[in-house]
């Protein structure tokens, strides 16, 4: 369980607080205006920014107690957009995803090698394995992002607006599949996301941001409406 | 190539004669005597100097995710000059001295290392801190030039000579400190294999993955100021050998496994530069052809092909 109690983030004035605790299993969508501090939240549960006031706790442990090995294995971040690195295979890149686990050399175990393949077969891209990443498509490296996360083998997944750059049937394929995996791997994936129809079709428990309140609303089943009212007025 | 390399020169040898120098060495025998005194410290600065600045070369463009990034490109170079041409135009005795020398070449690659590296968290850009770099290097530069024309004679003719860059200045007796800075150097490039490979994600997916970025950063510019200023100290500024050999490894290499790019910039920088000292010996009997022009001559055309290769 992620909990955030009375929380403040921010860089140096605050620019949210926020009052809730995310549960395994779920897929939570975060949602809101551009600059709202959609951000700016995901990087401070990942301990990429101290929060002002407050801790973050991680099954019951504070982030900023954790070593940066200790948070990895908690913990996977998955950016926006990945762009493809020249020479690099769908395999090697989840591959990467494992950091947290191999020896100094960063030596591939069995147990790693399981756990990759598992990862890919997942998502259910395993026929990318060997494929360049530069020569994949948007939807293609995004799962391929999935994977990475998977291969990580954390409890939490936070993921950066992952839909902003997919066309509507990727997007949909994307979510549908994220609250999949979150369900039967009993993960905890928390995204942002601005395509509201999309996370209200598939039920996605939603973190609201209202700028003028400056603070997190949780709602489980909201109309358009009200998350129209909460967060764009 | 490493017996091509001895064997050729203004005075032939032949294989015979490094058969005979290996079992039975002559004192007084003039060719067993080239060989030991000349030829092999000159094989094996070409195989150090190309392996170490390409091994450089490959760990900048990991840490600015740049494949123009490069020793030469970064002023880490220049500031090993700076420091070299300071002690070599002041003629100080003590700077003068191998381990003055190596130690002024050292401390001025880590000063222009930690320079580059603090821009670079300020500078999110590419591009921009490439233009740092170049700035850097055309600002040493000008220092340079400014010592040069304030300095008597002698001590600008072996500075200029030093700068042109030369494979054949270096004894027997120089050779274990420079191996032994760069296997020291080889090491530490292998055991942050480990680091480079998630870094090659970007420095926010790499600290996801748990790496410490700060102090991986350190290394990375401390092992690549070992490198360069080791070399640099002893073979002059050797330029773009650390930009281009690295490109061409993850070309020839197809991979992104720091552990296969090092031992590929190992063996690719070692035998780029056993080739072009090979044929400046070749030509040395009708013209002296500087080994820094010479890899500038090949290696400016290289960068020029990538660049166009990017945008195509």
């Amino acid at each position: 369980m992620i909990s955030l109690n009375s929380i403040d983030v921010g860089y140096k004035t605050p620019l949210l607080s926020v009052n809730l605790s995310l549960e395994l299993g779920n897929l939570y969508a975060l949602v809101g205006k551009n600059g709202s501090g959609k951000t700016t939240l995901l990087q401070s549960i990942i301990g990429m920014i101290p929060a002002i006031h407050g801790e973050i706790i991680l099954d019951e442990k504070s982030i900023h107690s954790m070593s940066n090995l200790e948070r990895a294995q908690k913990i996977a971040f998955v950016e926006t957009k990945f762009m493809g690195i020249n020479y690099l295979t769908g395999f090697e890149y989840v591959a990467i995803g494992r950091t947290p686990y191999t020896n100094a050399l960063g030596r591939l175990s069995d147990r790693d090698k399981m756990q990759i393949a598992k990862s890919l077969e997942i998502v259910g891209i395993t026929h990318l394995s060997g494929k360049h990443t530069t020569r994949m498509s948007d939807g293609e490296r995004q799962l391929l992002q999935v994977a990475r996360a998977l291969a990580q083998e954390t409890p939490y997944i936070l993921m950066d607006e992952p839909t902003a750059f997919l066309d509507y049937s990727n997007k949909r394929n994307l979510i549908e599949k994220l609250k999949k995996i979150a369900h039967e791997e009993q993960k905890c994936i928390l995204l942002s996301c601005h395509d509201l129809e999309i996370c209200l079709e598939n039920n996605l428990p939603l973190l609201i941001v209202s700028e003028s309140e400056k603070k997190i609303e949780f709602r489980n089943n909201a109309s358009k409406e009200e998350i129209l009212q909460l967060a764009f007025s | 190539m490493m017996i091509v390399h001895v064997l050729s020169g203004q005075i032939s040898l032949n294989f015979s004669d490094i058969v005979s120098a290996f079992n039975t060495y002559d004192a007084t025998n003039t060719n067993h005597i080239i060989f030991f005194e000349f030829r092999i410290p000159r094989m094996t600065m070409s195989i150090l100097s190309g392996s170490a600045l390409a091994v450089s070369g490959m760990l900048m463009q990991t840490l600015f995710n740049n494949p123009l990034a490069g020793p030469y490109v970064l002023g880490i170079n220049s500031g090993a000059s700076l420091i070299v041409a300071l002690t070599l135009l002041t003629g100080i005795p003590f700077f003068t001295s191998d381990f003055g020398l190596i130690s002024g070449a050292l401390f001025g690659a880590l000063l222009f290392g930690s320079i580059i590296l603090f821009f670079s968290f300020y500078i999110r850009s590419h591009i921009s801190l490439l233009l740092i770099g170049l700035m850097i290097s055309s600002f040493v530069g000008a220092i340079i030039t400014t010592l040069e024309s304030m300095s008597a004679a002698e001590q600008l003719k072996s500075f200029t000579f030093w700068s042109f860059g030369s494979l054949q200045q270096t004894t027997l007796n120089q050779l274990p400190l420079i191996i032994t800075g760069c296997f020291i150097g080889f090491l530490g490039s292998l055991l942050l294999s480990k680091p480079l490979n998630a870094m090659v994600l970007g420095e926010t997916s790499a600290k996801s993955l748990g790496i410490h970025i700060r102090s991986f950063r350190i290394w990375i510019i401390a092992i690549t100021a070992l490198l360069t200023g080791t070399i640099t100290a002893f073979c002059g500024p050797i330029a773009f050998v650390g930009l281009a050999i690295p490109n061409l490894t993850r070309m020839i290499f197809q991979t992104q496994n720091h552990q296969y790019l090092l031992l590929g910039n190992l063996l690719i920088g070692g035998i780029f530069m056993l080739t072009c000292d090979t044929i400046i010996q070749l030509v040395e009997p009708y013209f002296v052809l500087p080994i820094n022009a010479f890899t500038s001559l090949i290696g400016a055309p290289f960068v020029v092909y990538i660049v166009l290769k990017k945008l195509i």
